[in-house]
């Protein structure tokens, strides 16, 4: 009974921590990700300020794109936490 | 407070042994979205009756800005000017009806923005996708447009429809798991944190920027899916 109290601990315990990596570590790749576009756009205007929109629309694009990693990262955790 | 948070409104209709649920606040909250984009637009279609020699007043203005704004912006991203136009509609106004309904969540009392309910992303994502089908049968003819599905081999057809599956749930998905994040974040700072003052900037941010970029990227991405998928 007790072992069985502790072991029902133990598994919601692990799922907070799951979804608490989920999102930490997950959050790590994308905005490294998005830091890097920002970065080339930026530079981009910088050199070329004629093509800025050009450039800010496949910048917020290509963020977008790479942001889903996030959003799925920000699901699962989710479903850690209310589903499972 | 606390004990209400994430209690919905559900309509249940049983149909033989399962049940339909319909989540009221979303329908509710996307009627009242469609109802301010009808009148806004019989509103202005009033102000631009005028000749074409007189001054523009504020209404032509403005509906001027927003489509040239639109076209500039959307148009090309089209394959072709043709494709533009015609599309431009389209992708027009699934850019406002997203846009207000990102923008409704920061009325209170309307259960946050329809957006945040996995379903309605999910159908205009859903949309998108047959459109875009339905866009490439239009422009290639049924033969070319079932060949282009077998193209460059054969056996790569079920790739083919695992990247449409793919693309129409990242497309919805990325929508929801935005919204539903910054939902969720000023939920818990309203409720648990910090309940003045720092939910309006929250409000803010979330509500009326973020919902604006999403709104413009969900189009664009709309744009760039039925493009690719014309294209291949």
């Amino acid at each position: 009974m007790a072992n069985q109290a502790v072991q029902s601990g133990l598994v919601q315990a692990m799922k907070y921590l799951g979804a608490a990596l989920c999102m930490a570590i997950g959050g790590v790749a994308p905005a490294f990700g998005e830091a890097q576009i920002v970065t080339r756009a930026i530079e981009g205007m910088a050199r070329q300020p004629e093509i800025e929109g050009a450039l800010f629309r496949a910048m917020i694009v290509g963020q977008s794109i790479l942001e889903t990693i996030a959003i799925y990262c920000l699901i699962v955790s989710i479903i850690l936490l209310l589903v499972v | 407070m606390d004990e209400h948070l994430g209690e919905r409104l559900v309509l249940n209709i049983p149909i033989g042994s399962f049940q339909l649920r319909f989540n009221l606040m979303t329908m509710i909250a996307s009627w009242v979205v469609i109802l301010i984009l009808v009148l806004l637009a019989l509103l202005l279609r009033r102000g631009l009756r005028q000749g074409i020699e007189e001054k523009p007043n504020r209404a032509q203005a403005l509906v001027d800005a927003v489509m040239g704004l639109l076209e500039n912006q959307f148009g090309a991203g089209f394959g072709s000017r043709q494709m533009a136009r015609e599309l431009l509609p389209f992708v027009g106004s699934l850019f406002l009806f997203v846009l207000f309904m990102n923008w409704i969540s920061v009325v209170p009392f309307l259960g946050g923005a329809p957006t945040e309910d996995l379903n309605v992303p999910l159908s205009l994502g859903i949309m998108v996708l047959v459109v875009s089908h339905l866009v490439a049968i239009r422009t290639h003819g049924v033969g070319e447009y079932v060949r282009g599905r077998f193209k460059p081999f054969a056996f790569l057809f079920p790739l083919h429809v695992m990247g449409d599956l793919g693309r129409t749930t990242s497309h919805s998905f990325r929508l929801f798991g935005n919204l539903f994040g910054g939902g969720i974040l000023i939920t818990v700072f309203s409720t648990a944190l910090v309940p003045l003052i720092v939910p309006v900037g929250l409000n803010l941010f979330f509500g009326l920027f973020a919902g604006l970029i999403q709104a413009f990227v969900f189009a664009m991405l709309a744009v760039i899916y039925i493009n690719a998928t014309v294209s291949n």
